[in-house]
């Protein structure tokens, strides 16, 4: 500052200055110049900037690659589509011909066609898997899949439909009897029920339900309205359960079925008994029913012998 | 005429406030986009004298002319306006 390399000194340039500022005119036009020169100077700064970029290759690392203007062209005709490729229908032999039916197929209808044609496929394999699970579980179950006559017991309306229906009832348990307790048959003497899993309780016989109930649980399910054909012992119904179906299944008997429940309870001994997978308290229970129905017999014949 | 610019001129640069206002307008001219005007005029000088290699001093009789065009009027004035303002208001020490 102390030092202006010209010819006049810093106290001779502040004096013009003060000097020229006193015209207004004179402060636009340095103002005008200043600005040009300011102007110049920062115009200049971003044509070096650019040329520096483009001199070191900076600007096309900033802007990229330039784009092909050759690659994009669109095709314009009715054989080809936008990128020149013929659009020509595709040869027919990408069709399957059917094994079964002999009819061309597309290969992208061929698995559904199969499915449809010859019975294959998840659902028709799942029913047909079904149908023979039932098939199988039929004979055999006591609880199965019922034939729709024996399921509707409450519609019996009329006697004689009902008579035909226990008679085959019978006979199918005979068979199914049979089959699988040949042995343990000394139970009932001319009665030869057994087990009656779709009907319930009102269509049997009073010797019918005494031996129904001690081969299995028989307790009527509130939903199904079917009886448990598990053993006397199963799990999912409670002693009291049993014990109150048996008090009033067996309950309102006829006096000639209760002589022969007695006599039957009675006369067997424990180890004959025809339910082998009974249990004792099973056991223990029909004799004290046998006890009570005795008891009740007594009663019966009480009036008899006062005659 | 000339002197008294000049005299003016070296007074600014004397008291270091050129630098002030060359800040000032170097920001306003990024702002209002120029400086992307001229990068896209330097551009097209490029592209259309691709063969022979460029040199600095064809770009700048290139472009200058249409970039001092391009600034904004609002900018320009506001730049004299604020310059004008400091030269009047010094005060003599």
């Amino acid at each position: 500052m102390t030092t202006i390399v010209s010819e006049l000194s810093m106290h001779d340039l502040n004096n013009k200055f003060f000097e020229i500022m006193q015209n207004e005119s004179n402060a636009e036009d340095a103002a005008n110049f200043i600005y040009e020169s300011v102007y110049e100077d920062v115009a200049l700064g971003f044509l070096f900037e650019f040329h520096h970029g483009l001199k070191t290759g900076l600007t096309d690392l900033i802007e990229g690659e330039k784009e092909d203007d050759e690659g994009c062209k669109m095709v314009v005709s009715p054989e080809c589509d936008v990128f020149g490729f013929s659009v020509l229908k595709k040869t027919p032999d990408s069709n399957c011909s059917c094994p079964n039916c002999e009819r061309p197929v597309s290969a992208t209808r061929f698995a559904p066609h199969l499915e449809k044609c010859m019975g294959m496929g998840r659902n028709s394999s799942r029913i047909a898997s079904r149908r023979i699970a039932s098939n199988s579980r039929e004979p055999t179950s006591y609880a199965g899949i019922l034939s729709d006559d024996e399921d509707d017991a409450d519609w019996s309306g009329s006697s004689m439909q009902s008579e035909r229906r226990k008679r085959r009832i019978r006979n199918n348990n005979n068979r199914k009897s049979n089959k699988m307790h040949n042995g343990n048959r000394n139970n009932n003497g001319h009665h030869n029920s057994d087990s009656n899993d779709g009907a319930t309780y009102e269509t049997m016989s009073a010797n019918e339900k005494k031996n129904l109930l001690q081969q299995m649980c028989g307790v009527v399910s509130e939903h199904t309205k079917k009886l448990c054909t598990r053993s006397t012992r199963c799990p999912q119904h409670t002693e009291e359960q049993r014990r109150a179906l048996r008090n009033t299944v067996l309950e309102p008997s006829t006096p000639e079925s209760q002589t022969l429940l007695t006599a039957d309870d009675a006369g067997s001994p424990p180890d004959s008994s025809p339910s082998s997978s009974c249990s004792s308290s099973s056991r223990k229970r029909d004799r004290h029913r046998g006890l009570k129905n005795k008891s009740k017999r007594e009663r019966n014949m009480s009036p008899n012998a006062r005659d | 005429m000339t002197v008294n610019n000049t005299i003016a001129h070296q007074r600014l640069i004397l008291s270091g406030d050129r630098e002030r206002f060359k800040e000032l307008l170097r920001k306003r001219l990024i702002e209002c986009g120029w400086r992307d005007q001229v990068r896209m005029l330097c551009r097209d000088v490029v592209r259309e004298n691709e063969s022979n290699n460029i040199s600095f001093d064809m770009l700048v009789t290139r472009v200058t002319p249409r970039a001092r065009a391009a600034v904004p009027d609002t900018v320009k004035k506001e730049l004299l306006q604020k310059i004008k303002t400091h030269l009047l208001t010094q005060k003599d020490q």
